[in-house]
């Protein structure tokens, strides 16, 4: 479970992120939605230890952050929008020494690496330096990472970013049998279609609040929209007056 | 995270493992040369403090004393250097490091991390410090007859001396990333430690050491080593790990002050670990601020550049790289170090004292006015490697802006050219014109050094943009990887020979004339031909390693996209 209580940033006067509190229970996918600028890398940040909050508290699998850092990040998997490789090590060599940060070591390590490599189609490439590696490659590896050491909680930034529709099919198969399995699933996203499709639920943040969530029916419900797609409605409760118009334009 | 600490070092040394299995074109080119030039330095400092050293057994207690000194001199010295080494790269490693990003998302003990960061920042803070040493000592130990145990106890002295500066330095990184966003710190830093070396470089400059080698001086020398004397104080590593060493070249035990060595390291180490506990994240979490746009408000760039003779697409380009350069610390802070060398290079000039050497007065004169325009152009040369070679390359990641916009690769390159050729041809020029001046070198000589110097920063700056189109590396971090990329190394090959030649087809025609008119003989037809010869083969010759590598350059850059 991801418990995010209260939580906020500030940077000097302006605050990034205020007052946010999320709960994403076993199983869930909660999907994080909102414009560009709203406070959503800030939050994860904040939630993957890698930022310090002003105030609130982020509790990962009933560990607190603050006070059991190891405990909770060793329940968490990261998978960031930008994430660092080593560019100089090769896709294996990555793996062993992630999973060794991770507690894994041995025989253990090297199993599990092959079954990740297996999943997320990077076998053939395990002896290649990541640098001859593409985006899309990059960030499968990346996913190989934060499952390695069979995560509790899983947070995302943006898993779409760069993958091919068959990467793309891949993550979201693995993101549903994960969260079968009782794991907890946080994932920002732009893609609303993947949003719709996937998440249980949806906080939208705007301005470093959260401002609706529910269930898209929910939403939809909220924003008084009664047709399908999310599209108008994410517009329609974050103010996308300008970009509707476009769209609407002749 | 189960494993200690070092751990954390794996990737490094996969890293680099990789790197040497996997070798790149011009790697083993680049090892050659470097590690050729490392060689004959260390080979250089061990031969120097052999000789003085084996010199210094002919006075006894006076050599002794004087030993004595300059180890503590030499540890003052490292100490001051390691100590700022240290701020810096701790910033690096502790703060800016783009692994970190990865390491603080995962399981790892703070204090794991601690030492796992500590050691990488003592190991980049101290390796020149620890290169420069060896040779040092080894000639020291080797002209002493030093026993074997010296090796030993040399090793646990600079062990713990290089430790001390290092948790001080990580200490006030700390502080300062804490009071301060750490990329404004590293700003501050910068220039702090640019400060530092001109000054370091101008007091060297200022405490003339080549009164030494003048008799006539010799009451001062006295006052000069009472100048040395005074810094060295008891109560710094310097003078305990200056003493340790000492005493065992004569293969006595120092313990107090090895004592003390060793337990302020241990101390300043446990000191760092627990400030670290405590305020590192916050630190860290103040590093991730952005920092502000500089000279965001400086119309004057654009009312000026509006007034060049050029079209707006390379107007455009020149305003976007003189903005980009003034927003790098990192590159015009160089020009703080820059003025300071060019400084020191004048001094030098003005210190030479030519009228001791009466009846050698004019040779002298005119073979030191072609040293300074091959000096003058060896400065041309390190300055273009650093600022026009990587002209290209820090397009980095953004280059596709100026592929797919209406402007040609070869406006692109000549914009990249300009940029460089006007300061770069200002600064040759006047410090070859300023140093002939001091050296009171004849009018006509004068003129020579002139047009050479406009013929030279014309080949340089055309090789050094144009290999650096033909090499790029966008990938690079920072500009200082580009400088060192095999495209580098090849520009400050070709740049050398190329200074010599030049240099020596300028010169014969020159001191010819000078030698004849000198003797007020005429001087044969035959020679005058071969001297217009010289003349036209440097001026062709310039001319080429302008023009061909502008050329492959263009080329270069438009086989890009294929």
């Amino acid at each position: 479970m991801i418990q995010v209580e209260q939580l906020s940033k500030l940077y000097g006067s302006f605050k990034a992120v205020d007052d946010v509190s999320l709960q994403v229970p076993n199983g869930e996918i909660h999907g994080f939605l909102g414009p560009n600028g709203a406070g959503k890398t800030t939050t994860i940040r904040m939630i993957a230890g890698l930022l310090k909050p002003s105030a609130g508290r982020v509790l990962i699998d009933g560990h607190d952050l603050a006070r059991e850092p190891e405990a909770a990040k060793l329940a968490l998997g990261f998978i960031p929008d930008r994430p660092y490789l080593y560019e100089k090590l090769t896709a294996e060599e990555f793996l062993r020494f992630h999973g060794g940060l991770y507690g894994l070591d041995g025989a253990d390590v090297e199993r599990r690496s092959d079954e990740m490599l297996q999943l997320f189609d990077l076998r053939g490439w395990r002896a290649e330096l990541i640098e001859s590696f593409s985006h899309g490659m990059k960030q499968r590896l990346v996913m190989c990472a934060a499952f390695l050491h069979r995560p509790r909680a899983v947070l995302v930034d943006e898993p779409m970013v760069g993958l091919d529709p068959r990467g793309a099919l891949l993550i979201k198969q693995v993101f549903r049998e994960m969260s079968r399995a009782g794991v907890a699933i946080l994932m920002s996203t732009h893609t609303l279609e993947v949003a719709e499709e996937m998440c249980d639920t949806i906080s939208i943040i705007q301005g470093g609040r959260i401002i609706a969530r529910g269930s898209v029916d929910e939403l939809r419900a909220a924003a008084g929209s009664a047709d399908g797609a999310l599209t108008p409605v994410f517009l329609k409760l974050t103010g996308g007056h300008g970009l509707r118009e476009i769209e609407d334009a002749p | 995270m189960r494993q200690a600490f070092p751990y954390l070092l794996l990737p490094t040394l996969w890293a680099a493992r990789n790197r040497a299995r996997r070798r790149e074109q011009g790697d083993g080119l680049r090892a050659a040369l470097f590690g050729g030039l490392g060689l004959v330095v260390t080979l250089a400092i061990f031969a120097i403090v052999f000789w003085v050293t084996w010199q210094l057994l002919d006075y006894e207690e006076l050599g002794e004393y004087l030993i004595r000194l300059g180890l503590s001199w030499l540890f003052l010295t490292f100490l001051s250097f390691l100590a700022f080494s240290a701020i810096v790269t701790a910033l690096s490693t502790f703060f800016l490091s783009e692994d970190l990003r990865l390491v603080l998302a995962a399981p790892i003990p703070p204090e794991r991390l601690f030492y796992g960061r500590y050691v990488r920042t003592a190991a980049l803070a101290s390796w020149m410090v620890a290169a420069f040493l060896l040779p040092v000592l080894l000639g020291l130990a080797l002209a002493r007859c030093a026993p074997a145990s010296f090796y030993g106890w040399a090793v646990l002295t600079v062990l713990p001396f290089v430790l001390i500066p290092v948790s001080l330095g990580s200490l006030v990184t700390l502080g300062l990333v804490n009071v301060f966003p750490a990329r404004r710190a590293r700003d501050v830093l910068m220039l702090v430690g640019l400060l530092f070396a001109v000054s370091l470089i101008l007091l060297l400059r200022v405490l003339r050491p080549e009164r030494l080698l003048d008799v006539e001086t010799l009451p001062d020398v006295t006052a000069f080593f009472a100048t040395l004397q005074s810094p060295v104080t008891p109560l710094l590593p310097s003078f305990w790990a200056g003493e340790a060493v000492f005493e065992a070249l004569h293969g006595r035990v120092d313990a107090l002050h090895l004592g003390a060595l060793w337990t302020t390291a241990l101390a300043s180490m446990v000191v760092a670990r627990s400030c670290f506990g405590r305020y590192y994240f916050t630190g860290w979490s103040k590093a991730q601020e952005a920092r502000k746009a500089r000279f965001s408000r400086l119309h004057f760039l654009e009312r000026l550049a509006r007034l060049l003779p050029v079209g707006p697409a390379a107007r455009g380009l020149l305003l976007k790289d003189v903005k980009v350069f003034l927003r790098d610390t990192t590159q015009w802070s160089q020009l703080l170090l820059l003025l300071a060398l060019g400084l020191v290079y004048l001094y030098n000039f003005k210190a030479l004292d030519l009228t001791r050497l009466l009846w050698l007065g004019p040779l002298v004169k005119n073979f030191y006015a072609f040293l300074n325009l091959a000096l003058a152009a060896f400065v041309l040369s390190a300055v273009a490697v650093r600022f026009v070679f990587p002209a290209v390359s820090i397009e980095g990641p953004a280059f596709w802006i100026v592929r797919s916009a209406p402007v040609s690769l070869r406006a692109f390159l000549w914009s990249k050219f300009w940029t460089g050729f006007w300061p770069l041809l200002v600064l040759t020029e006047a410090l070859a014109l300023t140093a002939n001046r001091f050296l009171g070198v004849s009018p006509e000589l004068q003129l020579v050094t002139a047009v050479a110097v406009a013929l030279m920063t014309l080949a340089l700056v055309g090789l050094a943009a144009g290999l650096g189109a033909q090499y790029p590396r966008f990938q690079a971090e920072n500009v200082t990887q580009v400088a060192g990329s095999y495209g580098g190394v090849v520009f400050m090959v070709v740049a050398v020979f190329f200074i010599l030649v030049v240099t020596g087809l300028v010169a014969w025609p020159a001191a010819t004339y000078l030698w004849h008119d000198y003797h007020r003989l005429p001087i044969p037809r035959s020679r005058q031909a071969w001297m217009a010869a010289c003349g036209l083969a440097a001026t062709a010759l310039s001319l080429a390693t302008f023009w061909l590598p502008m050329r492959r350059g263009v080329a270069a850059l438009e086989r890009l996209g294929r």
